[in-house]
């Protein structure tokens, strides 16, 4: 063996043990730490999404008082239970206010003659909502019942901001007919019978209108609850409701 | 004059300069010991980095997993205001759905030409445009009530049409209320059911024409107007807050 020979051998011997060294000792720990960067990451995004759900319910709960009576208000246009007196009466003083005749309702979703469109989609759930068909009759001037129509849209609508106002029952109208009212056997000149098809709507029967909240707290908590740090009670909810 | 090799004997042949007498390996074991050195500061590092990060991920898992349990004592009010959300959708959704029946009438009365009265007026959602009677329109079913899943009972789409039957002191002025009834925002068609003059003795025409009578010896017509098909919601909140305004601006019509 020349000299040269043993230098070479020297070299190959030495590089194989330091590559032994990196692959069995180094390489392995380095992995584990690149492991551990994914898991970091991984657990960094879990913790942002879960700070991310914890900051939504504190929000949440911070507006908790506004959300209650935004459901309370909202079961104005939509109740719990079908509310045909307030309906009535919503009807009774709107169509008394543009010096309109409220002369008769009918609920078509019993009847069972009909075979108008209300009545075959009373079946179908709006939006989650049950359907409740009826028909009234008005007794008016066109004009009058023109005001009657824009006073019924005016119970709940959006306003130029884009946020709900409600201050009766939601209805949707499917189909008016006006003809002359006949007074005693003769048709007046000018009023007219206006014959209008309109749902209301009901909360489906599994929810309450507030689905078991209270105005303190929602429904599985105590009023107490608080999430990690904030020690900020409810804040009782308040609802002013005008008939 | 003989060549005399000056080299020392141990050092001739090609041995490497600074082989010194172990013949480099003393070289070798130093460049192990110094690689050896190398991948023990890389397996520090390595380590170092292993046992940080172990803790950092523990740290990271235990305050997700508090964040979590928080979140999850929470979880009512998130639900109930997802519940608020969900239902002010919903009736967003039914009240811009809905078809501004007032304006229609509003409009019917102010375009309606001198010397032309409305007797009966029938309006429907959701039936398509045609030229029969207005009593076989309104008992007949209508696509909406076909389309059983639907959200509203005037979805995006349904064709609001109005059957008006009146009278008119001539054919003229039917042609007029036909002309004038077209300028209606939002109106599509306009269609001529019947317009029906009495004959010189008054009777059998006007009273065989479809219409409600009582015109004497004006005309009586029958006409169809089709709006526009209802947009979708979003198109009708817009439609919605801009007519608002704009009546605002004006100050209304009434």
């Amino acid at each position: 063996m020349t000299a040269r020979d043993r230098n070479v051998l020297i070299v190959v011997v030495l590089l194989a043990i330091l590559g032994a060294g990196w692959m069995l000792v180094v390489s392995p720990e380095r992995g584990k730490a690149s492991k551990l960067a994914t898991q970091i990451s991984t657990a960094q995004a879990t913790l942002s999404a879960a700070e991310g759900k914890l900051s939504e319910a504190h929000n949440a709960q911070a507006q908790y008082a506004t959300a209650y009576a935004a459901v309370v208000g909202l079961g104005k246009a939509v109740p719990a239970s079908d509310e045909v007196p307030s309906l009535i009466y919503q009807l009774e003083r709107a169509s008394s206010s543009k010096n309109v005749d409220f002369s008769s309702i009918t609920s078509t979703l019993s009847s069972s003659s009909s075979s108008s469109s209300a009545t075959t989609a009373a079946a179908a759930s709006a939006a989650g909502f049950s359907q409740m068909p009826f028909t009234f009759v008005f007794s008016g001037s066109f004009f009058d019942l023109e005001h009657l129509f824009a006073q019924l849209d005016r119970f709940t609508l959006r306003t130029p901001t884009g946020t709900l106002q409600v201050s009766g029952r939601l209805l949707t109208i499917q189909e008016v007919k006006l003809a002359p009212a006949a007074a005693g056997g003769v048709a007046s000149s000018n009023q007219l019978s206006g014959t209008i098809s309109a749902v209301a709507y009901v909360l489906p029967g599994t929810q309450g209108l507030t689905a078991g909240a209270t105005p303190l707290s929602p429904s599985g908590t105590s009023a107490t609850v608080s999430g990690s740090g904030s020690s900020t009670p409810a804040t009782p909810a308040v609802v002013e409701a005008t008939p | 004059m003989r060549a005399v090799n000056l080299i020392p004997a141990e050092q001739r042949g090609g041995s490497s300069v600074g082989a010194g007498r172990s013949g480099g390996v003393a070289y070798a074991v130093l460049a192990l010991f110094a690689g050896i050195a190398v991948l023990a500061i890389l397996y520090g590092i390595a380590s170092h980095q292993v046992s940080t990060r172990k803790g950092q991920a523990a740290s990271l898992e235990a305050r997700a997993a508090q964040a979590e349990s928080a979140a999850q004592q929470l979880a009512p009010y998130t639900a109930f205001a997802a519940l608020r959300q969900a239902r002010t959708q919903a009736v967003e959704s039914l009240v811009d759905s809905r078809f501004d029946w007032a304006h229609a009438f509003h409009e019917f009365g102010r375009v309606l030409p001198f010397g032309a009265s409305l007797a009966s007026l029938t309006g429907t959602i959701g039936k398509l445009a045609t030229t029969s009677g207005g009593s076989k329109s309104s008992s007949s079913s209508s696509p909406a009530a076909s389309v059983g899943a639907v959200s509203s009972v005037t979805p995006p789409g349904s064709i609001p049409t109005f059957t008006l039957t009146g009278c008119a002191a001539s054919q003229d002025t039917v042609a007029e209320t036909i002309d004038r009834l077209r300028l209606i925002n939002g109106v599509s068609t306009v269609t001529l059911s019947s317009a029906t003059k009495p004959g010189p003795s008054g009777s059998g025409a006007a009273s065989s024409g479809g219409g409600s009578g009582g015109c004497g010896r004006a005309v009586t017509y029958n006409l169809q107007v089709a709006f526009q098909p209802l947009p979708t919601t979003t198109a009708a909140a817009a439609a919605a807050t801009t007519r608002t305004v704009s009546e605002t601006t004006t100050g209304g019509s009434k």
